[in-house]
């Protein structure tokens, strides 16, 4: 059984004058502990699509099934890592890797210990009293992951989160996300809208169409690991992504 | 603040007392009508002397604290039911922007109605002037939230209670800043205003007396205390909180 399924996601984005069909049917099927990278024209709706399983939004048609059972709000199994990180800043970096478990009742000694686990592995131990207009882009980033890890989700939903990073951070945290993958076991799905980005992190790679879009090609990707960007076995594949992709762009 | 600037301001206040004392001592006006500095000051210490000053400021400050405090609670509970509920907002909201348009000295006679000539008639007044300007800011701060913040905090599990104190107001807390202050300009002129009117106790008692006696000099010496006041809550209190949240939040 797939731990994440989605059936034929129908989403409209209300205009005041008309409705458009962003998403015209979306069958996704995702096992425990794929890393799936949703690539797509922009405005396809890809961002629309992790929201709808993250709850945040609800689809006009279809079902989200998470182990095997329709879920429609948001869950602590399912935790989103947004663009721009979402952190709080009114609280320091280690309030806001503690958030969830504040949430959920944890007493505070258990919420440390926890917490530094993670602050630990997104080498963010020297920044934990730090507020966060006191970090860089990066670095918010690696606390917005360090905040959804501690969470322990089954499924970690991954809205383009190094779309404002600079180049060389960009590379850093992809190899940091493969480690951290691979250590923790965690089902990923992670939107980009860069090829590069998608065949460095990806165990499938799922393209989408132009609106109304649909999954048009799934491609599996087994070379070892980590990867890095600039690997030219990964260029072949790059291409074969990127000539799926170019139609649908020319046509949005 | 530097020391040319400190230089001109202290510069500034100087050359003001020597005028003042100079156009005094030319007796174009008599002593009664128009009193020099060192009358003012003599009378200030005389009101400090037999205590009657310390007793004017205390009874006034006490009063400003419960009808700011009051204001506070309720400008925050309004605001925050204005935002979240929509119905509230097209009822109530409309009432609040009316209500907000009523000078708070023109509820003295109502609440001398209500409440006689007590201490309670005059907290009214300075909370009912103070706790529509809260309303309005902490409705606005609300509303301006970054929907990510609220995504990303019910997506770790926070609803209800937990929501509104973890996140929207510590979210909309720089709004809410502006409002308290607000709230306290008119809260301040409200206290001064009804205790003039119900002429009991507070500092707007003693500015009375000082008409009543025909005592310019008292008249003067107690509208300095309440502008020195006013300075030291602006200028220490309120600054010193703005500055600590705008850079906290990322917004200076």
């Amino acid at each position: 059984m797939a731990k994440l399924e989605t059936k034929d996601i129908v989403k409209y984005f209300k205009h005041e004058s008309h409705n458009l069909k962003a998403l015209g049917g979306v069958d996704l099927k995702v096992e425990d502990g794929e890393f799936v990278c949703l690539v797509g024209p922009s405005g396809c709706g890809k961002s629309t699509f992790l929201r709808i399983i993250a709850g945040l939004e609800t689809p006009d048609e279809g079902q989200v099934i998470f182990d095997g059972k329709p879920v429609t709000n948001t869950g602590p199994e399912r935790i989103m890592v947004f663009q721009e990180g979402a952190l709080f800043p009114w609280l320091k970096v280690r309030d806001n890797v503690e958030f969830g478990l504040k949430m959920a009742g944890i007493p505070k000694e258990e919420r440390a210990q926890i917490s530094k686990r993670y602050l630990d592995m997104m080498q963010l131990t020297k920044f934990a009293e730090s507020f966060t207009y006191q970090l860089s882009t990066g670095m918010k980033q690696r606390v917005a992951i360090a905040r959804a890890l501690v969470m322990d989700p089954d499924v970690l939903l991954m809205d383009e989160p190094f779309a404002a990073l600079d180049a060389q951070t960009r590379d850093l945290l992809l190899v940091e996300m493969q480690l951290i993958w691979e250590k923790t076991k965690k089902t990923i799905l992670f939107v980009t809208h860069n090829v590069a980005e998608a065949a460095v992190l990806g165990t499938k790679v799922a393209v989408f169409s132009n609106r109304p879009s649909r999954i048009k090609k799934q491609i599996k990707i087994d070379f070892k690991r980590p990867r890095l960007s600039e690997d030219e076995n990964l260029l072949g594949l790059q291409q074969e992504i990127l000539s799926e992709l170019r139609p649908e762009v020319k046509k949005s | 603040m530097n020391k040319v600037l400190l230089s001109k301001k202290i510069g500034f206040y100087i050359v003001l007392v020597i005028a003042w004392q100079i156009i005094s001592l030319s007796n174009i006006w008599p002593d009664n009508i128009f009193p020099s500095p060192y009358e003012v000051g003599e009378d200030l210490v005389y009101m400090a002397s037999d205590g009657s000053l310390f007793y004017g400021i205390g009874t006034t400050i006490m009063r400003l604290i419960v009808g700011l405090a009051m204001a506070i609670a309720g400008g925050i509970f309004l605001g925050i039911i204005m935002a979240r509920i929509e119905t509230v907002n097209q009822t109530i909201g409309s009432l609040v922007l009316g209500l907000q348009s009523i000078p708070s000295i023109a509820w003295v006679p109502l609440a001398i109605l209500w409440f006689g000539l007590t201490d309670a008639g005059i907290i009214f007044v300075t909370a009912i002037g103070a706790v529509f300007a809260v309303t309005i800011n902490t409705y606005t701060g609300i509303k301006n939230i970054d929907p990510h913040y609220i995504e990303a905090a019910r997506n770790m599990g926070a609803k209800g209670t937990q929501l509104i104190s973890n996140v929207l107001i510590p979210a909309a807390f720089p709004y809410m800043i502006s409002g308290f202050k607000q709230g306290w300009a008119f809260a301040w002129r409200g206290v001064i205003g009804a205790e003039l009117l119900f002429s009991f106790l507070g500092l707007g008692f003693l500015l009375n007396v000082g008409r009543q006696l025909n005592e310019v000099s008292q008249v003067i010496a107690i509208m300095l205390i309440i502008m020195l006041i006013g300075m030291a809550v602006d200028g220490f209190i309120f600054k010193k909180i703005e500055d600590k949240v705008m850079s906290r939040w990322g917004l200076r």
